[in-house]
């Protein structure tokens, strides 16, 4: 409950120096009134927040969380930094992508995003990976295709967690034989950001003509 | 399955479904053996909805999917139809590209042409 209770609290801080800060203000009051009997993590984060002031409130806040969830949360930081600068460099859209085969499976990948993909093993969080079985790179002007891959093409990327899937329900059945099987699954994946796409420029492409 | 379990998945059921519990474990399971059975389906269902969508985006181009994916197949590019229906809706000049490589796959084709889409127009 206190880790739920935290993160929904950092979800929701972010929000609130922009617009809402005088409103859930006026919300966390209320919580105080409601909650302090049922939910005690609850109300033990709520009266921390009216007490202290905005700045200090925040620092406050975003500290218990990077230690109550350490590894998460510490790499979410430099990542989001990553696509403003990005956005902020390049206007609207992603200047590259690429196809990528990850675990058998392919993605369409552009830098600054994150995929999930099967679980890498032997990969750490913060492990910086490449992935070289590049299918297809596309660009604003021009397409580097494969045959079957891109020669010298390698997508960078970061890990970012390893986690688990939702779960999902096996429920077996045999009708009449009285047969019933009820088990859960969780199938592990693994979050990478992807970082640049670099490496195919010398290979041969087809360019936007018409 | 407990009681407990039961009615939280029977969330949103109709009728008797969502609140006896008779009834309820009934439904649930049929539910659940649906979704076990649909697991499956969801594979098969996902790729004829890929080339569904391959085969517009390559008509476009006056290709059919047969011969595209034919032409992709000898020229060895191993994108799968995931990926190349994604391309079609999303990056239409990539995707283009891929057309016309597989349509030059085979000697002797014309490079794709885009058919002329005429309304009523001959009609009139």
């Amino acid at each position: 409950m206190a880790a739920a209770a935290l993160s929904l609290c950092s979800s929701l801080t972010p929000k609130l120096p922009h617009t809402q800060s005088t409103a859930a203000l006026s919300l966390s009051r209320p919580n105080l009134s409601f909650l302090s009997h049922s939910l005690s993590s609850l109300t033990l984060t709520a009266r921390k927040q009216p007490s202290l002031s905005f700045t200090v409130k925040l620092t406050d806040t975003e500290a218990a969380v990077s230690v109550s969830e350490p590894e998460p949360e510490t790499e979410s930081p430099v990542p989001e930094s990553e696509p403003i600068v990005e956005t902020a460099e390049v206007p609207k859209r992603e200047e590259v992508f690429a196809v990528v085969m990850v675990g058998s499976r392919q993605y369409i990948v552009f830098p600054g995003r994150f995929i999930y993909t099967q679980r890498l093993k032997g990969a750490n969080v913060n492990d910086k990976i490449t992935l070289n079985k590049v299918l297809l790179v596309g660009t604003k002007t021009s397409t580097y295709i494969g045959k079957p891959i891109v020669p010298n093409a390698t997508v960078q990327a970061v890990v970012e967690e390893q986690a688990l899937d939702k779960k999902v329900i096996v429920f077996k059945y045999k009708k009449k034989k009285n047969y019933r099987r009820n088990i859960g699954h969780r199938q592990p994946i693994t979050r990478i950001r992807i970082t640049s796409i670099t490496g195919y420029q010398d290979s041969p492409f087809v360019t936007l003509d018409s | 399955m407990n009681k407990k379990e039961v009615f939280k998945l029977a969330k949103g059921f109709r009728g008797r479904a969502k609140n006896c519990i008779r009834i309820a474990r009934e439904r649930v399971e049929k539910a659940l053996q649906y979704s076990y059975r649909d697991r499956r389906n969801k594979k098969r269902d996902m790729r004829s909805l890929w080339i569904q969508r391959i085969n517009a985006g390559t008509r476009q181009h006056g290709v059919n999917y047969g011969n595209f994916m034919h032409g992709l197949m000898k020229e060895n590019i191993q994108l799968n139809r995931k990926v190349l229906s994604e391309l079609s809706m999303h990056e239409p000049y990539s995707f283009k590209a891929l057309v016309d490589i597989s349509h030059r796959a085979f000697p002797g084709n014309k490079a794709a042409v885009t058919p002329k889409k005429e309304g009523l127009a001959i009609l009139l």
